[in-house]
């Protein structure tokens, strides 16, 4: 749901990279219906009842069992980007269904570059003549759980000018980036623009060199630790220190290596959750598009399609309960145990 | 206060572990069309009842295709 609600604010973006946008659930049009009256989304949400095509795509989710109530039926989420022949040229999918992408990476993908947005938190240092920033991209570059955004670090070189690419010879600099944030900010691997071959003169070596402006992207999200849905938010924002090292050469000279420091200050936001019971009261953006009543209605559509894995999923759900609560009792014997031999300890 | 548990991607959620809710995509786990095939059409109704043939409806627009799970839960 939080990706639906970016998806709606970043919409214009889509309409001006010529872009279209679809999304598709196993949901009933009913549902999808309310839904689209209490968000006023201006894409289309497409029913897959029955989720023929998230079967035909093979990518229903096959850890659920028919008869798993609410669940059964439903994708593993994934997102993919065709061109104007309908090829597809990138897709994303994650590990958990948690991590999930705004418009912004969408786009750029499509388009094939980064279009930073004017709102996003950034921030920049120029020496001599080349300017670097870093910028959290992305819904405005707001964090929320499982949102996945791009820190873009971004070299604007001069005329002529380049900097380097592991690995080079000995003596000479790498550009690296290196970016730290708060406990519970995962951050990737960093996805590199694609090299130039450089021959240096009087020196038989040749280096992979990038010029003019060079994008360097470090997926980024937080998982629990840092925000969750089952809590509310601690603190709005939070701060990414973003350590650069490189240097800038031209055909003759090198200028000055450079260590900087870059601090981003970037806010968080609770996710959107529907007004059930069970998402309700943990400090998160509760929304109510007739939640209760078409959940109901969605476990009698899963009875209906089997009744008899329905009652297999009911006896699992209840065992699963048991065991959490099991769990849940062992915790507190341990701590309350843990007090005592503390008390223990004082007296 | 709940009993929260955390699963092995670093997440909370409203669901014991191991409950179908929390399943996510398996390491090595195809995910359907690959990049360089064509996506495969399909023909599915909005919420209004009106059908959209994905290829005639984009016509020859990039478009960006996205599976959710829910939007009642």
């Amino acid at each position: 749901m939080t990706q639906l609600v970016e998806l709606r604010d970043g919409h214009q973006k889509f309409a001006d990279a010529g872009m279209k946008l679809y999304t598709i659930s196993y949901d009933d049009p009913e549902a999808i219906a309310d839904f689209v009256t209490a968000h006023k989304m201006p894409y289309p949400i497409l029913s897959d009842l029955g989720s023929k095509v998230i079967r035909d795509y093979g990518i229903l989710n096959t850890e659920i069992k028919p008869g798993d109530i609410p669940v059964y039926g439903v994708p593993f989420p994934g997102t993919y980007i065709v061109d104007e022949q309908g090829i597809v040229t990138d897709k994303f999918f994650y590990d958990t269904y948690k991590r999930r992408d705004g418009p912004e990476n969408m786009i750029d993908s499509a388009v094939g570059r980064i279009q930073l947005d004017p709102n996003e938190p950034t921030a920049a240092f120029m020496d001599e003549g080349i300017r670097v920033s870093a910028t959290l991209h992305g819904a405005g570059g707001v964090l929320k759980q499982g949102s996945m955004r791009h820190l873009v670090v971004r070299f604007e070189l001069g005329e002529g000018l380049h900097i380097y690419s592991d690995p080079v010879p000995e003596g000479m600099i790498p550009t690296t980036v290196e970016v730290n944030g708060p406990e519970g900010l995962v951050v990737q691997e960093a996805i590199v623009p694609p090299t130039e071959t450089f021959h240096l003169k009087g020196l038989d070596v040749e280096l992979q060199v990038w010029s003019g402006v060079v994008d360097i992207v470090i997926p980024v999200y937080p998982n629990a630790i840092l925000l969750s849905e089952m809590r509310p938010l601690e603190t709005n924002e939070t701060t990414i220190d973003v350590n650069i090292r490189y240097q800038a050469c031209d055909d003759e000279t090198c200028l000055f290596p450079r260590n900087r420091k870059l601090t981003l200050t970037v806010p968080m936001a609770p996710v959107d959750v529907q007004a059930l019971p069970f998402h309700q009261g943990h400090g998160q953006n509760e929304w109510d598009a007739n939640s209760k009543k078409h959940m109901l209605r969605l476990v009698l559509r899963i009875f209906r399609q089997n009744p008899k894995a329905f009652f297999g999923g009911i006896l699992r759900q209840i065992k699963l309960g048991r065991a959490a609560k099991a769990r849940e009792r062992e915790q507190k014997r341990a701590s309350s145990s843990r007090t005592r031999n503390l008390d223990h300890d004082v007296l | 206060m709940d009993f929260v548990e955390t699963d092995e991607t670093g997440f909370e959620a409203p669901a014991p572990l191991g409950h179908p809710g929390r399943k996510g995509l398996p390491a090595g786990h195809p995910t359907g069309p690959k990049v360089g095939q064509r996506l495969p059409d399909f023909d599915l109704p909005d919420h209004t009842g009106k059908r959209i043939r994905f290829h005639e409806d984009r016509g020859n627009a990039k478009a960006a295709v996205v599976f959710f799970r829910s939007v009642v839960w």
